[in-house]
């Protein structure tokens, strides 16, 4: 084993609230420098490739987020079995994803030099921003948390022989890979072209759409400027990224402002706080939730009074709205029939399509097993029990729905088949889910077990016995969820949200 | 003193004829009676306030005099959102289900029902595209929907499916201009209730016609004796 890996590991200042990392967590300029960082992985052909099959950051980025930041802060903390454990739910995570590229090259979340690459960009940026900020890190503080990183990579693989020793051979490494691996790849142009415009609303702001979009139209492309022009310049080159004028002084300006926080009192931003307040929905039991039910809805009533009070153009003018008649008719059917049904397209857009991609395959369902066993915190045996019961239900779908024999389902093909879904895999998968929530074997789900799956409290609406929650009600409601398009049930926040 | 009183608004064509008027003007009249009931039976201390303003039927009149009157009422709606707003009225609207209404005035429906939604003084129910026997259609759909056993299905029961549950049943209707009819005007909640005919016309009932019919309501009471013991509330 070489230096710096379970031998430091227990000594305190690398992990716990103590450590450089952790000081990093409520830094506001984190958030660029994790933007930079992400591209700077994307950028590599193996995780690019990977993470345009898998992830779900452009469909759900919010929970994406959320997931990312509670994994990073386990495996930082203090207590070495909760870090040991991370690792392992990691490892697990990774070895489940591996595929090729649309070049056919292979890629694999389990290979050394990949994961070596993805600790390398996370130190660099963290480096790169305290020096765009104007706050460079000494040498000796560079030193050790260039050590904390590689007890990170160590945590995860064992041992940190794929990141150069010292740190002088470290920037060699860095730049070599910069120059000669990265590649303009999709999921790089994704994340700085798309993402942001396209951006999703959280939970928090899902009410305020036009509110959201507005502030999006403005905030995506300064995002995607400001992160363009944060990254080593051979890349640039390379990808054939534009250099846009005054694109680096808006850089070096966005990462001061963000390091001119930390005049700010003790505790004004945690990072913590502000991803759960975002990830907040309206109808969770969440105090804070009610206070911002309560604000949403003044808004609400705001915007209607500004609506009411706007003057109308001509009063004995003609209907300003014949042309909308037909279309209203067309709302108020879809309303009057939507209140507890969505359209089928809606829901493969937000519950099936995990991945964003505009098919449903395998990894937009690998990625439904990820999340439950995320919320669940699930161990071997159970977790791949779960994915086991997805696979078989992925299995069930291609052969009931995919009619044109390309390997995957569209959203077309999932239109014309609805009924055919509800198979009994997917009732295996119901009831292994319900294997895996009821943590304590009883039979039922109590309210702590609930909370661990959705979040929230018991709804309202459930089929309670006892103030618990059966086996059959639990198979039944999800059913009528993943097949009967249910919406406004528990299950939309644990699959739905983004 | 009713507690719920409504009113079917008759009477504004043959007041615009009576004044060889287009019948349009009537409908424009009616809106000064309308403000000034709400405002008086606010003041008497009427808790529930309903208006038959528009019923399903009233869509086979003249093309054009529909679409008058949808104008008609979107901008009496706004003209007097804040005054509702400021007087602590709650606002609904019962019906303005059908897609002919037109969008804006839909929306306007909805916006003044969510700004009125938390005021906490008199309650408005205005009857728009409203039919008593489709609400009763409505309901017994949405009892079956809910897998109700029929042995189970109570008068409350059913109650609790109509549009607005929580509205108490209606104590007295007015129906003015001396027509004399129900016209499906919310059937399941008149079914107790006491009604008076006054001769005038819509748009020249005022305050004082209004006072005069809760003065009939009372002295009815007075006359028939014995007031059932829980009136407003659930006959079952």
């Amino acid at each position: 084993m070489t230096t710096g890996t379970t031998g430091t590991a227990d000594e305190a200042p690398l992990f716990g609230p103590e450590s450089r990392f952790h000081a990093f967590f409520d830094d506001p300029r984190w958030a660029l420098a994790m933007i930079r960082a992400t591209v700077l992985e994307a950028a590599h052909p193996q995780i690019g490739a990977a993470l345009a099959d898998n992830s779900t950051f452009m469909a759900h980025p919010w929970r994406r987020l959320r997931n990312t930041f509670l994994s990073m802060r386990r495996m930082f903390d203090a207590d070495p079995a909760v870090r040991e454990r991370e690792a392992a739910r990691l490892n697990r995570l990774h070895a489940r994803m591996s595929g090729s590229d649309s070049r056919g090259r292979p890629y694999d979340a389990m290979d050394r030099a990949t994961r070596a690459w993805v600790v390398a960009t996370l130190f660099e940026s963290a480096v790169t921003m305290c020096r765009l900020s104007g706050q460079p890190l000494d040498q000796d503080t560079m030193e050790h948390m260039y050590a904390e990183y590689r007890v990170f990579l160590a945590a995860l693989d064992g041992d940190a022989g794929e990141l150069p020793e010292d740190l002088h051979d470290f920037w060699r490494y860095f730049d070599g890979v910069v120059e000669d691996e990265l590649e303009n790849t999709e999921a790089a142009r994704v994340i700085l072209y798309r993402l942001f415009d396209h951006l999703p609303a959280p939970a928090l702001l899902d009410g305020a759409p036009a509110l959201w979009a507005a502030g999006r139209a403005v905030v995506g492309p300064l995002l995607g400027a400001i992160t363009v022009a944060s990254l080593p310049e051979p890349y640039r080159r390379r990808a054939g990224l534009p250099e846009m004028p005054g694109a680096p002084t808006l850089m070096q300006g966005a990462y001061l402002a963000a390091g001119l926080t930390r005049f700010l009192p003790d505790g004004w931003l945690r990072a913590e706080t502000i991803i759960e307040t975002l990830s907040l929905s309206p109808d969770s039991d969440d105090p804070r939730a009610r206070t911002v039910a309560a604000l949403r809805a003044r808004m609400k009533r705001a915007s209607a009074l500004l609506r009411l009070l706007t003057p109308l153009g001509g009063d004995t003018g003609p209907d300003p709205f014949p042309a909308a008649r037909a279309d209203t008719a067309a709302t108020a059917t879809t309303e009057a029939s939507g209140e507890s049904r969505r359209s089928a397209e809606e829901f493969f857009r937000q519950v099936l399509d995990q991945t964003g991609d505009g098919h449903l395959d395998w990894p937009d369902l690998a990625a439904m097993a990820r999340e439950l066993a995320t919320r669940l915190d699930l161990d071997e045996p159970e977790e791949t029990r779960l994915y086991d019961a997805f696979a078989a239900w992925w299995r069930e779908l291609q052969a009931a729905l995919d009619t044109d024999g390309d390997g995957r389902v569209s959203a077309a093909e999932y239109a014309a088949a609805v009924p055919s879904l509800a198979g009994p895999a997917l009732i295996r998968v119901a009831e292994v889910l319900f294997d895996a929530t009821d943590k304590d074997g009883s039979g039922t789900i109590d309210a702590a077990e609930h909370r661990a799956l959705f979040r929230t409290a018991f709804h309202r609406d459930l089929d309670l016995t006892d103030g618990t929650y059966g086996r059959s009600a639990f198979v039944g409601d999800f059913l009528s969820f993943m097949s009967g398009r249910r919406a406004n049930t528990p299950y939309d926040p644990l699959l739905a949200d983004a | 003193m009713p507690r719920h009183v409504a009113c079917v608004m008759d009477g504004n064509g043959r007041w615009a004829q009576r004044r060889s008027l287009p019948r349009a003007a009537g409908h424009r009249a009616a809106e000064t009676s309308v403000i000034d009931v709400i405002e008086a039976a606010r003041a008497a201390g009427v808790e529930w306030l309903s208006l038959y303003a528009f019923s399903t039927e009233n869509w086979n009149r003249p093309g054009p005099e529909v679409d008058d009157l949808m104008r008609l009422v979107r901008r009496v709606v706004r003209k007097h959102a804040p005054l509702l707003l400021a007087r602590g009225i709650r606002c609904r609207f019962l019906g303005a289900a059908d897609p002919r209404i037109p969008r804006g005035l839909a929306q306007d429906f909805e916006d003044l029902a969510t700004l009125t939604a938390e005021n906490q003084g008199m309650t408005l129910t205005v009857a728009f595209d409203h039919g008593g026997r489709r609400d009763i259609v409505e309901a017994a759909r949405s009892l079956i929907r809910s897998g109700t056993p029929a042995d189970e299905v109570t008068e409350r029961l059913f109650a609790d499916h109509l549009p607005f549950p929580d509205t108490p049943d209606v104590d007295l209707v007015i129906r003015t201009s001396g027509e004399q009819r129900i016209s499906n005007f919310m059937l399941w909640q008149v079914a107790y209730a006491e009604w008076v005919f006054p001769e005038v016309l819509w748009p020249d009932f005022r305050t004082p016609d209004f006072l005069t019919c809760l003065d009939a309501y009372r002295r009815r009471d007075r006359r028939f004796g014995g007031v059932p013991p829980q009136k407003n509330g659930d006959p079952s």
